[in-house]
């Protein structure tokens, strides 16, 4: 087992792993710019190194640094959190070859999952359902009409080298295709200088269900169910919970297996989410995330296991904790993500806090690095919490939230926590049946106040 | 009191002192504890005036160890500052492992009062097996030097006081 570690990250996340890493005894090194010298996470550290100015680019993306700071304390590992390097294939190479240990999956298995269409090539040959859908680029308007007619209506098509949403365009029927082909195609060119296009089936209104996997590189990996993280505004997750309300055990264990088992036949090591679009019963693969993700307090609080802990563990050569068969799901959590952003609009608001008080009591997790007088930095996200409840079933997780959310308290700067009690008596999210357009259009209609 | 003891704890006292002059720092406090012979609580301080207070282990109390707070007093006068904000600091631009010389063997590059021109090497920061010489920001006249061969540095480390 490792003596210490290095935590590659800032934030609620590394204060995660300092706390994960001092339960096993094991020593932590935080790394941190000038901007987060006073952080909670380097206050909490048995060690601080400051790694350089505020800008990311030069801190906590600057590879050399991270690396140096490991030579100079001794850490024999190195923890990158999320977001940053967690899933940059060569940060892991060079890791490795400076003798350290990347605790998380391999630079191949990084690379293959960090690129879409390698993905969903590799996802398809393990079995793994995947977006019906062109193979490939597609030429011309009429191989589109008959991929179209193929498929089914409605479906989307899509600059191949796009992005943020652009040159993306649905036909909803075979009389929109002609203009709806034309178009990306213009705008695939126009805004990305290519105008190759692919095809895929559209889901009116699927809901994001994605499966936590976890594997020890020993050919061994496990499921621990889904979450459902349909609830987003402009692509960023607001809240997640677990199991999916709208998830039957059946399909739970039948698409974990299908998971576990494609991610343990390539060896994968540590913690990957594996993330689907989800309608009438269908699973479709979009992505998978090779590291941990922010919501894993949600699997924690359900499965009775510690994640971070985990991660160390294989990393370090040992089994996981647990098997298949000792994972059983309890109860209901909820997680809402907590933003320093001024409502209706989403500003960010860093700011310096004058009060932070956390709600504490049975089923309350408060994942935060704040305190009273900190100063959040304007140079990073704006994610300044996670507020999770645990409870017997979903109702009881749904009105334990919403106590709890009476009971937090961040003065000094404007936070979306008003968003979540205006959430809560929706009868949409009381009753579990939202999708993943379901929050936008909300804001759209409600936020005008 | 025993005799031995009270050397010991003197003894101690004074590895305290230099280890915070070695170390450049402003004030060290150490608690031991001795189990059935009492604690020794010490605290040495570069600020003057520097008061040692030494709690007495039980049952017989020890005398006052000498006055330890008197560095050399040209460093004094700028121990009370924070030697990074110094208008003539230069910091380090990176974490690693200072040398003072290019080779083991090789002179220093510089020394207290040395006289250096804007782009002298001052120092090399080694970095991942790469030694990144650091260059005088201005010429001027080396005032202190706040690390020593082989002191783990990181990104803002107060390293040379040019003047």
């Amino acid at each position: 087992m490792f003596d210490k570690i290095l935590i590659a990250n800032r934030g609620e996340i590394a204060l995660r792993v300092v706390r994960g890493a001092r339960e096993m005894g094991i020593a932590t090194v935080a790394v941190h710019s000038t901007a987060d010298s006073d952080a909670m996470h380097v206050r909490m550290a048995d060690e601080s190194i400051c790694i350089g100015p505020p800008a990311a680019a030069q801190s906590y993306l600057s590879i050399p640094a991270i690396i140096s700071a490991c030579e100079i304390t001794g850490a024999q590992a190195i923890h990158p959190g999320y977001g940053f390097l967690s899933e940059n294939a060569s940060f892991v190479q060079i890791v490795e070859d400076h003798g350290l240990t990347f605790i998380g999956p391999t630079a191949e298995h990084i690379r293959t999952m960090g690129d879409k269409i390698t993905a969903k090539d590799t996802m398809k040959k393990l079995g793994v359902p995947c977006v019906p859908g062109s193979d490939g680029g597609v030429p011309d308007l009429e191989t589109a009409q008959k991929l179209g007619a193929e498929m089914g209506y409605p479906v989307i098509i899509k600059a191949t080298a796009g992005g943020g949403g652009k040159g993306m365009k649905v036909a909803q029927t075979a009389a929109d295709m002609q203009s709806a082909f034309h178009t990306a195609r213009a705008e695939g060119k126009a805004n990305f200088g290519n105008d190759e296009v692919y095809i895929e089936k559209y889901l009116t209104t699927p809901r994001h269900i994605e499966i936590q996997v976890f594997g020890d590189g020993k050919g061994n990996a496990v499921h621990l169910g889904e979450r459902d993280c349909s609830l987003q505004r402009r692509h960023q997750k607001v809240f997640e919970e677990a199991p999916g309300p709208c998830i039957s055990p059946e399909e739970r264990w039948a698409i974990g297996k299908v998971c576990a088992d494609a991610v343990a036949r390539i060896n994968y090591i540590g913690a990957g989410t594996i993330e689907f679009l989800y309608e009438k019963g269908e699973f479709f693969f979009i992505e998978m995330n090779t590291r941990l993700q922010v919501e894993h307090p949600v699997t924690e609080a359900i499965f009775g296991v510690d994640l971070v802990r985990e991660q160390i563990r294989v990393a370090a050569g040992l089994d996981m904790s647990f098997g298949q068969d000792d994972l059983t799901i309890n109860g209901h959590a909820i997680e809402v993500r907590i933003n320093a952003e001024r409502l209706p609009d989403f500003s960010p608001c860093p700011g310096r806090i004058t009060q932070y008080h956390a709600p504490g009591g049975l089923g309350v997790r408060m994942d935060s690095a704040l305190y009273d007088g900190y100063s959040i930095p304007p140079y990073y996200d704006s994610l300044i919490g996670k507020l999770i409840v645990h409870g017997r079933d979903r109702p009881e997780a749904l009105a334990r939230l919403d106590r709890a959310l009476a009971e937090l308290i961040v003065d000094g700067v404007d936070t979306t926590i008003p968003l979540f009690p205006a959430l809560l008596a929706e009868p949409d999210i009381q009753g579990g049946t939202y999708n993943i357009h379901w929050l936008e259009r909300w804001l759209e209609s409600n936020l005008a106040e | 009191m025993t005799q031995p003891k009270h050397d010991a704890d003197v003894a101690f006292i004074k590895a305290l002192a230099e280890m915070l002059q070695e170390n450049d720092l402003a004030e060290v406090q150490v608690k031991r504890d001795y189990g059935d012979e009492g604690t020794i609580n010490v605290r040495v301080s570069r600020t003057p005036p520097a008061p040692v207070v030494v709690s007495a282990p039980i049952p017989a109390p020890i005398a006052p160890a000498p006055d330890v707070s008197s560095p050399p007093s040209a460093a004094s006068a700028e121990a009370a500052g924070d030697p990074a904000s110094h208008p003539g600091a230069v910091t380090s631009p990176m974490v690693g492992t200072v040398y003072m010389q290019a080779e083991p063997d090789a002179p220093q590059f510089i020394s207290v009062g040395a006289q250096v021109s804007e782009g002298d090497t001052l120092l090399i920061v080694e970095a991942m097996k790469t030694m990144n010489h650091i260059p005088a920001p201005k010429s001027g006249t080396v005032k202190r030097i706040m690390v020593e061969n082989g002191a783990a540095v990181e990104f803002g480390t107060p390293l040379v006081i040019i003047e």
